[in-house]
């Protein structure tokens, strides 16, 4: 037999799935969260921005190889990621010739003249950035959103002035269209659990920038200080996706811990001392130029010139080593850790709107329940007779659940005292809370109810709402029976058919209201 | 200790498609071809002429010097040449070709078993000796050297390497499941030569029915325990396997005695069980027939010189891209474009089936398609992503040692970079994502280095 020539190859003779296009690729997925954010956040115009940021990159690359009579290399997806990073370090508002410009400049002359990938010696992306910065620096420190311009988040904090930090983490400031921290940091965790950029780097920029600004930034180890530096002037964008980049950082892991804290010390000396606000970019641009250097003259020794290389031959030295955590269970926890404190701090951001929603709506409640009043006074030791009725957070007994929230003296133009309102809670809901605002006059007759918070069933406890069922509180100045059927007697409330639950909790909730009124209030005065 | 070294890779293992296929002997009726030199050291010194009739175990070639190995036929028959002949390396070499009479008459038939108990070491090591055994791992290094150690009370490891980490290649996991006991023996033999040594059988964790007989085999023995290692390749590499079970490195200059190891692959244990108490001499080893266009894979026991050609053809040829009706629907055959000596990851790669077996392979591997040629058109410009400083377990930076090699900077390759401890186990070029040849380049850069040395010695 004989199967002809066979091919002959050099071992090994298989190769592992990981191509250039493929670590392009997922680079590029990292910085989507980013990108989505800053369309989202800035509009149409930044999605523009991106799209011709990143056909102007791959065009000049192919352009360039034609003209230069050199194969192809736009299918290696460097040009993309580039065009995509510049981009998402420019302002969301800025005229559209300008990402242009900037993607020609990175890609031809920051890459394509140096050779193409892996042979540039800055990163392309930022080469282009700073180009545009020195040629183009009135337009590039334009930030207008929504057609206002104001300052950056990153320039309000050198002058001085208070920043907010929850918008800062989620790209809603006034910045670049990659702005959103968290963003940045999913995807640059993700890159960091795949191996694909190198903790060293990342890590020590963010390091070193820290301890140089808490030593030098004359509000020491403030944690609202420090975050709201780390969050602004892309540190964040420049240590996980600029100082990063492959070609233009060290190989070893020495060298990448030197040119990670040199580029996080620069950029914190550009910061505090330094008059541009994006100076961070030009630091990762000195860490780049020191890289040719660090590589020349640190380089790991093999394992066996290592200190340790004879480690298990002294018995000594043969303990059980810990377990290493595996890198996608630390990025995991700590992309939940940050999506935990981004909800927290859209909470703490709305909460103050939902608080100040509902006073008016209880104000709105007042209002109608106490029709003739002016305006409704603080009465004194209020809280006091509150807390003090209460036992559990629960009112008397045989209300149920029911809790007084607050009481105020309804007064007329004059002044004079004519009533009493409250509100008034219970927990007996069908779904969850029912609170009241309950009107007394100035005889402790039931002037009207009206519900600041229901949310029963639609047509059934919903019909609580109705004159037919809160009418019938009117006049009413003792606690009251609810019954099925017909109200016969003063004292009586009919409950709405299908939805006594609700009807229980309301009528308890307005007897409790009656019994404060008579019991506790008119006891204090 | 952790169960594995630093570094290291993960290819597909492919070994499915013959690890359940029992060993099976191989007797080829066709002439034979015995190289002289198929072992690390000097070529072996031919002692039979054209025309003298050999049997199968008689001794046709004898070592030259200490690091040399002694060669047997493994057939009957007489002596028709000795001459060039291609091998597997592509190039011509001094061979014994043996006209095969097909009868593998023996001269003896090793069915008498001496009592190990009453040999001396002196007896053990002559044994292996006589033998002709070598590293069947795939280096080929004379054995009886190996185990000669300067000082044998400083070994504290005989490591019985059955990681068998290259992908494909099943025969060594075949070898344990049915030899243990013999396997066993072996180690026990090569442990009375080092009283200060544990015998460590090492077995990656893809092959549990193995890690079971050898852990069954082992019973209670004191000086010896089986460990299961973690499957990553090159675990089977001798530095990684002293790194794993010793904790110590070292470097390209010494050798595993030095950081008090001995590294024997089982298979090699097994003909030392052979040699050592049948006085067998080693002449077939097992072997692996594998890779997609291989149409039986399977695992063989087989004679040295056997042609891999003839063995291919008995075991039902190669796929050669036919087509066929299957189901109502054309099917293309496989085809055979690749034909490699041992795995995947070290083996060489032959033009021609028609080179002899030679006693340290252990395998080969037919492919259906070609990664390195679809690796080249994906071929970028370096990254300098640095997978291959991460995976290489020799803890060497490959993406510098290849600029400094493609520049030509062999200074700066050798002594700051320290490429001449490169162990050329593939990884680096395996994983990088830009496809760059870097073992080819560090074995042209070595290649280039030591003629250079050579040279300038022969100036002196």
């Amino acid at each position: 037999m004989d199967a002809g020539m066979m091919n002959l190859s050099s071992a090994p003779h298989v190769r592992d799935k990981w191509t250039t296009p493929f670590i392009m690729r997922v680079v590029f997925l990292s910085l989507m969260p980013a990108t989505i954010v800053g369309c989202v956040v800035y509009g149409w115009h930044a999605a523009a921005i991106v799209a011709v940021s990143i056909v102007a990159a791959v065009l000049s690359e192919w352009l360039f190889n034609k003209i230069a009579h050199k194969p192809s290399t736009i299918w290696d997806g460097s040009a993309v990621v580039t065009g995509l990073l510049l981009a998402l370090s420019l302002s969301p508002s800025l005229p559209l010739y300008i990402p242009i410009i900037g993607s020609v400049f990175a890609i031809v002359v920051a890459k394509c003249c140096f050779g193409g990938l892996g042979k540039n010696f800055i990163n392309p992306a930022l080469a282009g950035r700073c180009f545009l910065l020195i040629s183009f620096g009135r337009i590039m420190n334009t930030f207008a959103v929504d057609g206002i311009s104001s300052a950056t988040p990153t320039a309000n904090l050198a002058a001085g002035k208070a920043v907010n930090l929850t918008s800062m983490f989620l790209g809603t400031s006034n910045a670049v269209i990659g702005s959103s921290i968290l963003a940045l940091l999913v995807g640059g965790l993700v890159l960091w659990s795949m191996d694909i950029i190198h903790g060293q780097i990342c890590f020590s920029v963010l390091g070193g920038f820290t301890l140089f600004i808490a030593l030098f930034g004359g509000q020491g180890f403030d944690p609202t200080y420090l975050a709201a530096q780390l969050c602004g002037g892309g540190v964040v964008m420049g240590a996980f996706f600029m100082a990063t980049d492959y070609v233009t950082s060290p190989v070893s892991r020495l060298g990448q811990f030197i040119y990670g804290c040199t580029i996080g010390v620069l950029g914190g000396l550009f910061r505090l001392y330094g008059s541009a606000a994006d100076s961070f970019s030009y630091s990762v641009i000195i860490g780049n130029l020191l890289t040719p250097l660090i590589d020349t003259y640190i380089v790991e020794k093999p394992f066996a010139y290592r200190k340790n290389a004879l480690r298990g031959l002294d018995p000594d030295s043969r303990k059980p080593r810990y377990k290493r955590i595996p890198k996608p269970v630390i990025a995991l926890t700590v992309i939940a850790a940050i999506a935990g404190v981004a909800l927290s701090g859209v909470y703490s951001m709305t909460k103050d709107t939902i608080e100040a929603q509902k006073e008016a709506a209880k104000l709105e409640s007042y209002k109608v329940v106490a029709a003739r009043a002016d305006s409704f006074r603080a009465i004194e030791k209020a809280e006091e007779m509150i807390s003090g009725s209460h036992e559990n957070g629960v009112y008397g007994s045989g209300f149920g659940r029911v809790k007084i929230n607050a009481v105020y003296e309804a007064v007329d133009e004059a002044g004079n005292p004519i009533g009493t309102v409250m509100s008034i809670t219970s927990s007996d809901g069908f779904d969850g809370d029912v609170t009241i605002a309950l009107g007394l006059d100035a005889d402790g007759k039931v002037t009207g109810i009206a519900f600041t918070e229901l949310h029963e069933t639609p047509g059934m406890g919903m019909r609580a709402d109705e004159e037919s069922f809160k009418g019938q509180f009117g006049g009413q100045d003792s606690v009251l029976t609810l019954v099925k059927g017909e109200a016969k007697n003063d004292g009586e409330i009919a409950a709405i058919t299908g939805a006594s639950i609700t009807s229980t909790a309301v009528t308890n909730a307005v007897s409790a209201g009656i019994h404060f009124y008579q019991n506790v209030i008119k006891g204090a005065n | 200790m952790k169960n594995t070294f630093r570094g290291g890779v993960h290819p597909e293992e492919k070994k499915k498609l013959s690890r359940d296929v029992p060993l099976r002997l191989f007797d080829p009726k066709g002439e034979m071809v015995f190289p002289l030199s198929q072992h690390i050291g000097k070529p072996a010194k031919a002692i039979v002429k054209k025309g003298d009739p050999v049997l199968v175990g008689q001794l046709i070639a004898e070592a030259d010097g200490f690091v040399s190995a002694n060669i047997h036929s493994s057939c009957s028959g007489t002596v028709k040449a000795v001459e060039m002949r291609r091998v597997l390396t592509g190039q011509m070499a001094d061979c014994i070709v043996i006209d095969n009479d097909g009868q593998f008459t023996g001269k003896e038939n090793w069915a008498a078993r001496d009592d190990g108990g009453t040999l001396s070491n002196n007896d053990i090591l002559q044994r292996i000796q006589d033998a002709g055994i070598v590293g069947l791992g795939g280096a080929g290094f004379p054995t009886h050297v190996k185990l000669k150690p300067k000082d044998p009370d400083a070994i504290r490891w005989v490591i019985a390497n059955g990681a068998e980490c290259e992908p494909y290649l099943t025969c060594n996991d075949q070898l344990m499941r049915s030899k243990g006991p013999e396997i066993v023996e072996a180690l026990e033999l090569v442990l009375r030569l080092f009283p200060n040594a544990e015998g460590v059988i090492c077995i990656e964790n893809n092959k549990p029915e193995a890690i079971k007989e050898m852990k069954k085999a082992v019973g209670d023995r004191a000086r010896m325990k089986v460990k299961s290692m973690i499957t990553k390749y090159p675990q089977g590499g001798e530095r990684s396997l002293i790194e794993a079970i010793a904790g110590a490195n070292y470097p390209a200059s010494q050798l595993p005695a030095d950081v008090g190891c001995i590294v024997c692959n089982v298979g090699t244990l097994y003909a030392i069980q052979r040699a050592v108490l049948y006085r067998e001499p080693l002449f077939s080893q097992v072997f692996t027939l594998t890779g997609e266009a291989v149409s039986q894979p399977g695992n063989y026991i087989v004679r040295d010189g056997t042609s891999f050609a003839e063995l291919v053809e008995a075991a039902g040829g190669l796929k050669n891209g036919t087509n066929a009706m299957v189901g109502g629907g054309l099917k293309t055959d496989a085809k055979a474009v690749k034909a490699l000596v041992g795995g995947p990851m070290m083996g060489v790669a032959i033009g021609s089936l028609d080179v002899p077996i030679q006693k340290q392979n252990n395998g080969l591997t037919v492919l259906d398609f070609d990664p390195v040629e679809e690796a080249e058109g994906l071929m970028t410009s370096c990254l300098h992503c640095g997978r291959c400083s991460t995976v290489c377990p020799m803890g060497l930076t490959p993406q510098l040692m290849a600029e400094a090699a493609e520049l030509n900077n062999l200074e700066r390759y050798e002594k700051k970079l320290y490429g001449l401890e490169c162990i050329q186990c593939g990884s680096c070029s395996f994983c990088c994502p830009a496809k760059r040849p870097l073992t080819q380049t560090f074995k042209k850069a070595k290649g280039e280095i030591m003629a250079k040395r050579q040279r300038e010695g022969g100036n002196k």
